[in-house]
């Protein structure tokens, strides 16, 4: 045993001793780490074989219309082409959608998008399907369309669907903001609008389906949600839950939309297509596709009217927002709630008066992305905040500091904060690590063609689906004859590594390393409905159930180990696999022999924990309440150079702090802090998906600029703060869409800074700079 | 192909990705546009580093093509995949067998690269989960130890 080892398992002993935890904040490979770097195949499209057939779906050129004629007569023609499948061919019931039922799987007669499917030719290759869709005739009459959500709220405007075009409505009324504004000294309003943005997870939407003899289907797929999917499946196919079965294969990531509704679609496809042919089916989306048909980043109009005394004291806030949804609701009913009940972000106003709506267009649709609503509500409140300060003649860290959540503090729906927010200490953190004081002094009389500037923001996150659901996770753990422990969930992993934390929680409650643990993957068939994979959820709610399956296992375990070792249970110690007498460590039996002990007695070592997170009650006429149960904190403090000749700029350094409560895996913390910040700089510096009329301009990866390694700024400082919160396992809170939040707003107050020019709308390109420099009276 | 002489028949259309995937069974290369844009089909061709989504089989006749599963005994490439694994640098892991390709071909080039020239290296391969810091300290760190081993 090298010295490295003993030392590590001699610390583990220790801290057994004390009651600690053997493998919390332990940077640990990850589970499904080795497959990765070698490279094997995981991936839905490496598992198809000779047999399968291709699927490709026949998509809208229209935004708005009613289908006339879907003419497939040339297709049939083409060599190798199997089948057209549409509407008609849908055993079940024709829908595709997550929480309204107003999207059609096949659109059966009208076309509310580009995005819009309406079915899908079925070919021996992938070419003749590609071919095939290109064959194929279909013939609208065209329909007004609304492309501006904001023209789309009006009474006499096109309507989308027939019940009209607000899909959500949502509001909070906290004080009086009359007596609020009235109260202020300088009152800021402004509009703010923000993009569409595209995920690009790496690897598009995937379904690879297998009819079977019985009339049942198993359905291989990229997604985020397997239950979820079972349930679509099972309405489209008119089958019972229970004869579809669908498996998560390893998923080249997802940001949201893969736990809304184009694993439906592909899956969908294929599996109707599979139980017609009799053939395995895969149906995916190429990036083109993929861009135009998955969920985005809701555009959002937000009017922000804030007001603040002379001395720098919020007294009101006044705030509109409006969501353009695209033309169906998808999970825009639920981002609407997060970004409403963040509208007014990190800080105390004792006024707060919001209305916010969900609006239909035919712009092609918004759902689940990365931040869920936060980015948007942050980027208009943390832009008010660096105004105000401006107006106030305040320092924007002071000011903020000044009206910031802190425990004895209330959020905009009255939720008292308790010793659990951290965000004072992420705050010193980034001010320390940047030298905020010393720079802002530094960058105070700059003169000359580059500029720099310091701009910051700061993160509250609500941890818990609150709103969005019952937010529950089961948890199956099986201790095997070899004693090798299987964990099993239907919650996935997608690339956050958050299931190996739930293992780490599940493996310093039982005593075995991370490295005996074998993740299965999800299947409906094995593992028990865990809710959908969203919301940064994993670890809180999730690890709380492998920690209730694990202690069952461990107490039965510590008595078999308690007649072994011929001890009172209370003095079984169990490190890194050996059980151990506390009082005489010389005595002690391996984990494989406790195993295999247990089992000769015929103790039961399969259990399953169910953790369901306790009610959130708010009120839905004044968002007053308790949406979440607890939340992430965070601060970031950026710099930016800019040429103030041609409005072109650098993030050049990053500070970023956020407060986990406890980091199960602090490198994996710290991947999703630089993974969730680079995507957040993309969406505040470059990224948008534009729409003309409808159709999306640049749905490829040559016209949509995602950062590359080139774009990545140069010093980039990211710091855990652990100040435990209620809900997660030992303290654990969520972190895996927060960092993405704050970048944008950072960044745009950091070029304001810099250049005394405001770019209210996203991405801050350097051709909005340079406009603004241009307008701007010289100095 | 991968160290071993192959010979078969191609189709003047197909490309070099999908005979790799679909008749070697070469799955470590994959497909995330078919534009070039992406880099996840990123194959070295001669020891150049191309996208095999632009190139046609057919002109690789005679030439000598490297995907991951050709590099898991070389040495330089087992270290990668170790620092990868300790630097959490493979998340979803879509992006991985293009970037350890990219990282052997900038380590083969440049066995001592500034962070710099590893970005540079690395700018042809998306990906969407690390923000590449992970993957560059990784690469960094196999460089140095390289060194001073040497």
């Amino acid at each position: 045993m090298t010295e490295q080892l003993s030392q590590f398992l001699s610390s583990l002993k220790e801290k057994a001793e004390k009651g600690q935890l053997l493998y919390i904040g332990q940077n640990i490979t990850r589970v499904d780490g080795l497959e990765k770097v070698m490279g094997k195949p995981i991936y839905t499209a490496d598992l198809l074989d000779r047999n399968t057939v291709y699927a490709k779906l026949i998509r809208s050129k229209v935004p708005h219309g009613t289908i006339k004629d879907i003419d497939v007569s040339l297709a049939k023609s083409v060599p190798r082409l199997l089948d057209v499948i549409t509407w008609r061919d849908i055993p079940g019931i024709n829908e595709s959608a997550s929480i309204l039922p107003d999207r059609e799987l096949f659109c059966s007669s009208v076309v509310r998008s580009t995005g819009d499917i309406l079915g899908a030719v079925v070919a021996e290759t992938y070419g003749a399907a590609v071919d095939g869709v290109d064959a194929i005739k279909v013939s609208y009459d065209p329909l007004p369309a609304v492309f501006d959500p904001i023209e789309a709220l009006k009474p006499d405007s096109v309507k989308v669907h027939p019940g009209g075009n607000i899909a959500k409505q949502m509001k909070i009324r906290k004080g009086d903001v009359d007596r609020g504004f009235a109260a202020s000294k300088v009152m800021i309003e402004n509009t703010y609008r923000t993009q569409f943005q595209d995920a690009t997870p790496m690897e598009t939407e995937m379904g690879l389906a297998f009819p079977r003899d019985d009339g049942s289907v198993v359905v291989i797929g990229s997604m985020q949600s397997p239950h979820n999917t079972q349930a679509a499946l099972a309405k489209i196919l008119d089958l019972p839950l229970k004869r579809v079965r669908v498996v998560q294969a390893s998923t080249g990531g997802a940001f949201g939309p893969k736990s809304d509704e184009t694993p439906y679609d592909v899956c969908g496809a294929a599996a109707v297509a599979a139980l017609k042919l009799r053939r395995p089916v895969f149906c995916s989306l190429d990036r083109e596709e993929s861009m135009i048909v998955h969920t985005k980043r809701h555009p959002f109009v937000i009017r922000h009217r804030t007001g603040a005394t002379a001395e720098g004291q919020l007294t009101a806030a006044e705030v509109e927002m409006v969501s353009d949804a695209g033309a169906y609701a998808s999970l825009g009913v639920y981002v609407l709630g997060r970004a409403t009940f963040h509208s007014v972000g990190a800080y105390e106003i004792p006024n707060v008066k919001v209305d916010s709506y969900l609006v239909y267009t035919n712009n092609t649709y918004a759902g689940s992305l990365r931040g869920f609503g936060g980015p948007q509500a942050a980027f208009a409140m943390e832009s008010q905040m660096e105004e105000l300060a401006r107006r106030l003649g305040m320092d924007p860290l002071e000011f903020r500091m000044r009206n910031m959540l802190a425990p004895g503090r209330r959020t905009a729906t009255g939720h008292l904060m308790d010793a659990g927010c951290g965000l004072p200490q992420c705050v010193e953190a980034v001010v320390k690590s940047s030298s905020y004081w010393h720079k802002r002094e530094l960058y105070r009389n700059q003169t000359g063609p580059v500029r720099r500037g310091l701009g910051m923001a700061f993160l509250i996150h609500g941890n818990s689906l609150g709103p969005e659901g019952n937010d529950y996770a089961v948890v199956q753990i099986e201790i095997g004859r070899d004693g090798k422990v299987s964990l099993g969930t239907g919650l996935t992993e997608y690339g956050t590594g958050a299931v190996s934390g739930i293992i780490q929680v599940a493996a310093s409650v039982l005593g075995v390393p991370v490295g005996d643990f074998v993740l299965e993957r999800p299947d409906t068939i094995k593992h028990g409905e865990s809710g959908p994979t969203v919301a940064s959820r994993t670890v809180v709610i999730g690890g709380n159930a492998a920690k209730l399956a694990a202690a069952k296992l461990r107490k039965r375990l510590d008595l078999v180990a308690a007649d072994l070792l011929k001890v009172d249970k209370r003095d079984v110690l169990i490190v890194d696999g050996v059980a151990y007498d506390r009082h005489n460590s010389a005595s002690n039996v391996p984990w494989s022999r406790l195993v295999e002990e247990a089992y000769r007695r015929g103790v039961k070592m399969a259990e399953e924990g169910y953790f369901m997170a306790p009610p959130s009650p708010w009120d839905a006429e004044t968002g007053q309440g308790t949406p979440y149960l607890q939340y992430t904190w965070g601060a970031l403090i950026c710099e930016v150079q800019v040429d103030v000749e041609t409005g072109r700029y650098d993030v050049t350094d990053v500070h970023a702090a956020y407060d986990v409560g406890r980091a199960v895996n602090p490198a994996g913390v710290m991947g999703q802090i630089y993974g969730g910040t680079v995507q957040g700089l993309g969406y505040a510096t470059m990224e948008e998906l534009v729409h003309k009329d409808g159709e999306v301009v640049n749905p490829s990866l040559g016209d949509y600029y995602i950062p590359t390694s080139m774009d990545i700024p140069k010093n980039f400082k990211a710091y855990i703060v652990e100040v435990p919160g209620t809900l997660g396992p030992f303290g654990a809170k969520v972190i895996a869409e927060p960092p993405i939040v704050l970048p944008a707003p950072a960044v745009r107050n950091a070029v304001l800074d810099a250049t005394g020019v405001s770019v209210n709308d996203l991405p801050v390109t350097s051709e909005k700079v340079l406009m603004g420099l241009k307008r701007k009276p010289p100095e | 192909m991968n160290e071993a002489e192959q010979s078969f028949y191609v189709d003047s259309s197909d490309r070099l990705i999908d005979v790799l995937r679909d008749r070697l069974g070469l799955k470590s290369v994959k497909e995330g546009c078919g534009t070039g844009d992406c880099g996840l089909c990123a194959v070295l061709l001669n020891g150049r580093l191309v996208n095999s989504c632009l190139v046609l089989a057919a002109q690789c006749r005679g030439a000598s093509v490297t995907t991951l599963e050709g590099l898991l005994n070389d040495p330089l490439t087992r270290k990668l995949q170790s620092k990868f694994l300790e630097h959490n640098a493979a998340q979803c892991g879509f992006c991985t067998p293009a970037m350890l390709v990219a990282a052997k071909d900038i380590l083969t080039h440049t066995p001592r690269p500034s962070t710099g020239q590893i970005q540079a290296g690395l700018s042809g391969v998306l990906c969407r989960c690390t923000g590449y810091y992970p993957i560059i300290q990784a690469i960094k760190e196999v460089s140095e130890e390289e060194k001073e081993r040497s």
